[in-house]
């Protein structure tokens, strides 16, 4: 990915005030999800974006942006 | 205490298998190296219990690749353990293994030309490096996931 896909993903749980075990129980996904998305490794599929989006109340265009 | 979360359940249980499955693969490479069960003579009786066992233990490894182990867990454990990145990494192992399978064949393609091989010895050949390939790879991507985390 990771240089064309960006995502505020860390930002976004850090103003929620939420662990990333916080919000992997919310999404439903592993712990591990959510660091390797935050961390730019993993990019994930658009049923995943847009749950992670659900979960923190915010548009999935602001989640994650395309880098220019 | 406060009891441990799903999450976190499937957070321990994900990185064991990680380590557990590195383990597994220095495991096979350190056997096969020390006992070499195809390639080396010897007594006969003792060739064919190392040639049985490299069997069973490939068989084995096979499986907790193909399984992701952890059966005993609950299915929301095993759900979490096995998630949209895990997937990710047993494709990425797996690929990996396929390309060394190949390369591998078609070495061995070339080398009746210079000697002969039995198809056990081939097959051997073939699954060996493959196995540890995509055992290493996977844990691998899985530790690093887990790195930070």
């Amino acid at each position: 990915m990771p240089d064309r896909l960006r995502n505020r993903l860390r930002e976004e749980r850090a103003r929620r005030n939420l662990t990333q075990a916080d919000l992997a129980t919310l999404v439903g996904v592993s712990r591990k999800t959510i660091n390797t998305v935050e961390n730019g490794v993993f990019v994930p599929s658009t049923e995943l974006a847009l749950r992670l989006a659900r979960a923190l109340k915010t548009p999935v265009e602001s989640l994650f942006q395309l880098a220019e | 205490m406060q009891p441990e979360t799903t999450v976190e359940l499937a957070d321990r249980v994900s990185r064991k298998r990680a380590i557990g499955v590195a383990a597994a693969g220095l495991a096979y490479l350190i056997v096969q190296v020390v006992a070499r069960p195809f390639f080396v003579g010897g007594a006969d009786i003792d060739r064919r219990v190392r040639i049985d066992f490299w069997g069973i233990n490939a068989i084995a490894l096979l499986l907790l690749l193909a399984t992701g182990g952890g059966l005993i867990n609950s299915r929301k454990v095993r759900a979490l353990v096995n998630d949209e990145v895990s997937r990710d990494h047993y494709k990425s192992a797996i690929i990996a293994a396929h390309w060394v399978a190949m390369t591998i064949a078609m070495a061995l393609y070339f080398i009746p030309r210079f000697s002969t091989i039995t198809a056990r010895e081939a097959i051997y050949a073939v699954v060996t490096p493959s196995i540890i390939v995509a055992t290493l790879v996977f844990s691998y991507l899985e530790l690093r996931a887990h790195r930070d985390a």
